[in-house]
């Protein structure tokens, strides 16, 4: 594999560069998944109600807010995570990988304990079309930012066994891709979601 | 230690930081529902943006043009899957 010099170590080789390509539109099919949840959810959330709650009743801004702010600032450490690969400091690197699923860790548990208060207010899966897209959406989402868990886990067991090369750093690149754009995806959600419900 | 905190990343948090507050208004201020709608969609589509750019270096390889359609192509698909089911299913019967 020929290396360009000029070019971050991500990109240095034919293949990363379609790897990142590559990964770039599968996150455009994922918009597409998450455009479907959202279009089901504003279908339902006046008309498909029934006798359940409504969105109103349930939710809370105490743990929104912190879950928005927990993935904001992961988005922000996993930044520096890129950067400092950019800049050769391996060992920042890992930290700010290790700081950034802390931060994603933080954020599941604060929506576990959502989840459970919606269990307990009699908001599940089945009371409504509205609970059931509601609880789909954040779950789909949530599976997301529990998968890129075990992800950047491997990776960080990777960079510590072979140390940062072309591969490595094409992989630290695209998970941190992936992580911004659950952050994005979250965005949405707590705009068109939660705030929109609670407006 | 100085290096490791890029001042153009360290101004997209803050940044960041700044729209989710401002979005917070239509939690914690009485406001239409238009004027509050309005101020969700665009606070919304500019975090996506600085995302996109400060944080996911959109802009920087040579395959950015690729990568701009991909992603415009995926939001205007989004965009018209929402906006048309909700044509068709909700705003036609009122």
């Amino acid at each position: 594999m020929k290396q360009d010099s000029n070019l971050p170590l991500e990109y240095s080789t034919e293949t990363n560069e379609m790897n990142i390509l590559g990964f770039w539109i599968f996150l455009g099919a994922e918009i597409m998944l998450f455009a479907t949840l959202f279009t089901t959810y504003f279908v339902y959330v006046d008309r498909g109600v029934g006798s359940g709650p409504a969105g109103s009743e349930i939710f809370e801004i105490t743990p929104v807010l912190i879950e928005t702010i927990l993935l904001l600032t992961s988005s922000f450490t996993i930044g520096l995570a890129v950067h400092a690969m950019r800049i050769n400091r391996v060992k920042a690197m890992i930290g700010f990988m290790i700081v950034t699923l802390l931060l994603g860790a933080a954020f599941i548990s604060v929506e576990v304990y959502e989840f459970i208060h919606y269990y307990h207010v009699g908001a599940t899966l089945q009371t409504s079309g509205f609970t059931a897209i509601l609880l789909t959406t954040l779950g789909t989402h949530g599976a997301h930012v529990t998968l890129g868990l075990f992800w950047g886990i491997m990776i960080i067991i990777q960079i510590c066994r072979n140390g940062l090369n072309a591969r490595t750093a094409n992989k630290s690149f695209i998970f941190s891709l992936y992580w911004h754009f659950l952050d994005v995806m979250w965005i949405f959600i707590f705009s068109f979601i939660y705030l929109k419900g609670m407006m | 230690m100085r290096e490791l905190f890029p001042m153009k990343q360290v101004n997209g948090y803050i940044f960041s930081l700044l729209l989710t507050v401002i979005a917070l208004s239509v939690y914690f201020f009485d406001m239409s529902y238009a004027m509050g709608l309005t101020i969700l969609v665009v606070t919304a589509f500019i975090q996506a943006g600085v995302q996109l750019v400060v944080f996911m270096h959109a802009g920087e390889s040579k395959d950015k043009n690729a990568i701009y359609v991909n992603t415009i192509y995926g939001v205007v698909i989004a965009v018209l899957t929402v906006l048309g089911s909700l044509l068709a299913m909700i705003w036609g019967y009122y």
